[in-house]
């Protein structure tokens, strides 16, 4: 039974820690711009392709390092490419929703190339490290590198966002984007720079992440769904909520994936959600994050 | 410095600016008052770039502002301080100042000379500078909004309604310290309804009507023009 | 009267919306594409126009959902799937006849829409969009996963229904059944806004505070909204298993929902005929002419979107509607209208009556040791009000000294911590908003509430809609002529002191008895505050209004008010006539070189 419960905690924390990356991913581009990216979760999934393009298999170590950076600056230029196109319009249009137009339908645009190019089956990607052991059962690699990198993540957008001009000049524009401009922030620049800071996360998330990863035309917005409710429940715009959020959720669809089945997975994520927005809709650890009624 | 000709501005075809012209030397305070509505702060806005003049010229130090972006307006040496005391309540007060100081780059001792120099102006934002924004009161909110813009050192300042939402009591404050900046050289235009503060500080009044400048006179004159205009 | 005489006169010829001609060209299109093909007996184009039109007035429903209640709603093709699914069920696996199907199918789609209304009590914006997107992506699912009771991946064959046999005037009945069911959302969606729950919905979705203000509850809007909508989607949801002969769960995966979502956005949000255009770029040209290469459909479809939200960002229709709007603009629309003009006109049949003393008037509103914090601010600090029917009470103090927390707290938008809230003797402490509005409580806002999708009369006409529990009565004569005068104007460009007086005078038409105003004279010029002063008078003794006033201009609140309360730090420092407060020690500091008493 521990051996069990050892499983459901590593893996758990592992995919957890893949939600909390996507989470940090959407709050850096929704706190500089009001949008959440409904394309994220395709961009992670490219972040996989990526990795089986561009390693051989099984994965030569040095070439995996080598390759890390390249995937992650090829997925960032991608969703900067997609930042751009999504702030295009909202320079003149009197309702500022079309980012929710544009990101969906970029979504499908990427899972409608990925089908016509690659077909409906996943990508296998083997993994560079050696699995390691933890009650005696093998567990790939790929889960304890995702805890890792989520921890990074996290570090470098806290000093980032604290330290830094860019990242104070980031937080301004989404509390009052108006007097930003008027302050003198180039503000169409810094969306854009938030754009591809979340295209680093979630590309090297989408790399390291990649054989244990679904890499399918159509798994994207699976992965954006529990992205989302990780930054939900940790508080819209709270990189710390993300991570102690992230690895909940994970461990809690790693039971309900033993307990009742894969298939009721989203089910079991879609309650969450829909709990926690009633009666916490704020969050665990945000403020004034969802718009409450 | 800054020259404003026969501008033409409003909303769609709707005019709201009609042939508005006024210019300002350094140094100089302008009060331009006016009833709500007679596009004062639509004035303001264009001149900020916020909004694009359908004719007319707006030049600093003979460059043309007409088609550049707010953000670029600023970095040419205007900066203009927008109506209801608009500053990032989400952060400390010390990195709103901060970031008032973005484009001008790493002149750094400049940046601690405006910052010592504004905490003496007002004390109450160096006790709170590590305090969130948006727990100041609103009158400690405008004086941030002035902080802000004064470590960028604008040559031209203007300034919407500073007293809006404000307690009386704050006026004198805020008035004497855009007075002392006028006087090292900075240019200051303040937008106001209650003249009656304002006027101590200005050297010149506008008032505007309907889209129009209709008085235009030394600030000493003003209250007797206006009289004149009951009488009549 | 003169006044109103001259407004009419200058009456334009263009309307503020072309949602008639819309409408019209709507009903055409929907008609002609079901019937025509139909009756010359093509089969092909028959089917197809027959799901395509299904699909608009699904979208239609889903065009009033978003725009006119104001709610994101991502999943309707999983309710619309839901009441497919249940009529194949029903009548496919259990033999019942397609009439119970209907209504089985119905009433589940009903369920469905009370489940999506759950969430939307609590949140709104993309956060209720994601929930609803999330269960159109889990309903296939779950379709699948509960083979037992749907057949799961195989789907449910269909019995052929008498509804696909042609009648002898050479039509099917479905095809008639269609078209009426389409024809009838574009009526509903048109007719609605010209109703008070149309109105009162759009009010909710644009402004919470101003619906409860106005004796709305948002919740019950929504509620209403999500019931109805999904109701009407789901009885549409029954009438594609004749159209297709069988359902399966893909046919109602995510990109249903996001279709009917993308047909709004793309055609123009709110525009009668958006949703109509969005389904013929998005579903009909992806399907009947790229049908060849089905591998690229799904690619147009997000390509065609991206593209047309590039071009369009309000919409084709919407981006259409907008430069002849622009067009329409008239030199009248800007600061010249006078509607505190039209208004004054309005209320000369009234005298002055005196102000009664104290003793002889009854306190209507009373606040007992109220207390209430922010954090570490103590907003309001035990706080005692009471004010007397018929006064005007003006509250003043400076920034952040509490006079804008009490009036929330009196309009129920905020709760206090402790102590107690009566109106009217009624204790309403713990009363929702709504429901203290309806005792006879008006309120304006700092930044008023003026809603630009309605005209300056649709702006003062929700008042009117504020009157609950009361019989629906005939205007008066001069109420009547304001809604001659300013029902063809939009209120998009009124200036910021019109605005104010259109909010006032929105109080008075609920009938309120109690005012509570915050900050009305902000943003007013010397004359237009003087014509204010003047308002509040008429409002006092000619009406007999009972008015709290929050103003920072203390020469206005001295020269109107009759009791004055002064807070300071949450406070009351002052209170009594005007006279004898100015007076005061505690309130000196206040004034800046003026007299006041």
């Amino acid at each position: 039974m521990s051996y069990e419960l050892a499983i459901i905690l590593v893996r758990g924390l592992g995919l957890g820690s893949i939600f909390a990356l996507l989470a940090m991913s959407f709050n850096v581009v929704h706190s500089s711009s009001g949008i959440l990216n409904f394309a994220q979760g395709n961009f992670l999934v490219l972040g996989g392709f990526a990795a089986a393009f561009l390693l051989a298999s099984p994965p030569d170590m040095a070439m995996w390092w080598i390759m890390l950076p390249v995937a992650t600056i090829i997925v960032a230029a991608l969703l900067s490419f997609h930042g751009w196109i999504t702030l295009l319009p909202l320079r003149n249009s009197t309702e500022q929703d079309s980012w929710m137009i544009s990101t969906m339908a970029v979504s499908i645009m990427i899972g409608a190339g990925l089908l016509i190019t690659q077909g409906p089956f996943a990508q296998t990607v083997q993994s560079a490290f050696a699995s390691f052991r933890v009650m005696g059962t093998r567990t790939p690699a790929p889960y304890a590198l995702c805890f890792v990198l989520m921890i990074a993540w996290f570090l470098w957008l806290k000093w980032f966002h604290a330290r830094t001009l860019t990242g104070l000049a980031i937080s301004a524009i989404s509390q009052d984007m108006e007097a930003a401009r008027a302050a003198g922030l180039r503000v169409r620049r810094l969306q854009l720079l938030a754009f591809t800071i979340s295209g680093l996360v979630v590309g090297s998330t989408g790399f390291v992440a990649a054989p244990v990863l679904s890499i399918s035309a159509d798994s994207g917005f699976r992965y954006v769904l529990n992205g989302f409710i990780a930054a939900v429940v940790g508080g819209m715009g709270s990189n710390t909520g993300a991570v102690i959020a992230g690895p909940l959720l994970g461990i809690i669809a790693m039971v309900a994936t033993y307990q009742v089945g894969g298939e009721y997975q989203n089910f079991v994520s879609l309650l969450i959600l829909v709990l926690i927005l009633m009666f916490r809709p704020q969050g665990l650890f945000g403020r004034t994050a969802a718009r409450r009624v | 410095m800054l020259e404003v000709r026969n501008l033409h501005a409003g909303y769609g075809r709707m005019p709201v600016l009609r042939d508005v012209s006024f210019s300002l030397k350094p140094g100089e305070i302008l009060l331009i008052g006016g009833e709500n509505g007679a596009g004062k702060s639509t004035l303001m806005r264009t001149i900020g770039g916020f909004i694009t003049p359908t004719s007319g010229s707006i030049t600093l130090d003979g460059k043309s502002l007409i088609g550049e972006a707010p953000e670029d307006i600023v970095r040419l040496g205007l900066r203009l301080v927008l109506d209801g005391h608009r500053i990032f309540p989400e952060m400390s007060v010390y990195d709103n100042i901060r970031l008032g100081a973005v484009m001008r780059g790493k002149e750094r001792g400049s940046f601690e000379a405006a910052v010592k120099a504004i905490f003496e102006v007002f004390p109450i934002l160096e006790e709170k500078r590590r305090d969130y924004a948006r727990d100041l009161s609103g009158g400690q909110q405008q004086m941030l909004a002035l902080a802000q813009a004064f470590v960028a050192q604008p040559k031209v300042l203007l300034c919407d309604e500073p007293s809006m939402g404000l307690a009386q009591l704050l006026m004198p404050t805020i008035m004497n310290f855009l007075k002392v900046w006028a006087e090292s050289g900075t240019a200051v235009v303040i937008v106001e309804q209650h003249l009656d503060a304002a006027l101590t500080v200005s050297h010149r009044a506008i008032i505007m009507e309907r889209g129009q400048v209709t008085i235009e006179c030394p600030a000493g004159d003003l209250q007797n023009r206006l009289a004149q205009r009951v009488s009549a | 009267m003169a006044q109103a005489q001259a407004i009419t006169m200058t009456k334009p010829s263009g309307n503020l919306t072309s949602d008639k001609l819309q409408f019209w060209l709507g009903l055409l299109i929907i008609f002609g594409t079901v019937l025509i093909p139909d009756f010359m007996g093509n089969q092909y184009y028959t089917h197809t126009f027959q799901l395509v039109n299904l699909y608009i007035g699904v979208a239609i429903l889903q065009n009033i959902l978003f725009v006119d209640a104001g709610q994101v709603a991502f999943g309707m093709g999983a309710i619309f799937g839901l009441g497919a699914y249940v009529a194949g069920i029903a009548t496919g696996m259990h033999g019942l006849s397609y009439e119970w199907g209907i209504v089985l199918g119905t009433l589940a789609a009903t369920l469905g829409g009370v489940l999506f209304a759950l969430p939307a009590l609590r949140v709104q914006h993309f956060h209720l969009g994601f929930v609803t997107l999330a269960a159109a992506m889990v309903f296939p699912e779950m379709l699948v996963a509960m083979n037992k009771y749907t057949n799961g991946i195989n789907g449910i064959p269909m019995p052929t229904s008498a509804l696909t046999q042609r009648l002898p005037i050479g039509l099917a009945p479905l095809s008639l059944v269609i078209a009426a069911f389409s024809g009838l959302m574009l009526v509903l969606h048109v007719r609605m806004r010209r109703t008070k729950l149309g109105r009162r919905m759009m009010v909710a979705a644009a402004s919470p505070e101003a619906a409860q203000s106005l004796g709305t509850s948002p919740g019950a809007m929504r509620s209403i909204a999500f019931i109805l909508v999904s109701a009407l989607t789901g009885l549409a949801g029954t009438l594609y298993p004749p159209i297709v002969g069988f359902v399966s769960p893909s046919a109602f995966n995510l990109d249903l929902s996001i279709l009917f979502f993308f047909a709004v956005v793309v055609g123009g949000r709110g525009q009668p005929l958006g949703p109509i255009l969005g389904v013929y770029i998005l579903y009909l040209v992806p399907n009947v002419l790229l049908v060849q290469f089905v591998n690229f459909r799904l690619m147009a479809y997000g390509a065609v979107a991206l593209a047309a939200m590039l071009a369009f960002p309000d919409g084709i229709i919407g981006s259409l509607e907008i430069w002849r709007r622009k067009r329409q603009l008239r030199p009248e629309d800007d600061g010249a209208l006078r509607v505190d003009r039209i208004i004054a006109n309005a209320e000369t049949e009234f005298t002055d009556k005196p102000l009664a003393p104290d003793a002889e008037r009854p306190v209507l509103v009373e606040v007992h040791d109220g207390r209430k914090s922010f954090g570490n601010v103590r907003a309001i600090d035990g706080v005692n009000l009471t004010v007397r029917q018929g006064e005007i009470h003006g509250l003043v103090g400076a920034n952040g000294s509490g006079k804008t927390s009490l009036l929330n707290v009196l309009s129920g938008l905020s709760r206090l911590d402790s102590g107690s809230l009566s109106v009217k003797g009624r204790d309403i402490t713990r009363m929702a908003p709504h429901r203290i509005a309806r005792l006879g409580l008006g309120r304006t806002f700092q930044a008023p509430r003026i809603f630009p999708a309605l005209s300056i009369w649709g702006n003062l006409e929700i008042g009117i809609d504020g009157r609950y529990d009361k019989a629906e009565e005939a205007l008066p004569v001069r109420v009547q002529a304001l809604k001659e005068a300013l029902s063809d104007r939009s209120a998009e460009y009124l200036p910021h002191g019109q605005r104010r007086i259109v909010e006032v005078m929105r109080v008075v038409l609920k009938e309120a008895d109690i005012l509570m105003l915050d900050e009305p004279a902000a943003g007013l010029s010397p004359e237009e505050r003087a014509e204010f002063s003047h308002l509040l008078r008429v409002l006092s003794r000619q009406m007999g209004k009972t008015i709290i006033l929050v103003e920072h201009d203390l020469d206005l609140v001295w020269g109107v008010a009759d009791k004055i309360t002064v807070l300071d730090f949450g406070r009351v420092v002052a209170s009594g006539d005007p006279a004898e407060v100015a007076t005061m020690k505690e309130v000196h500091h206040m004034f800046v070189g003026k007299k006041h008493a």
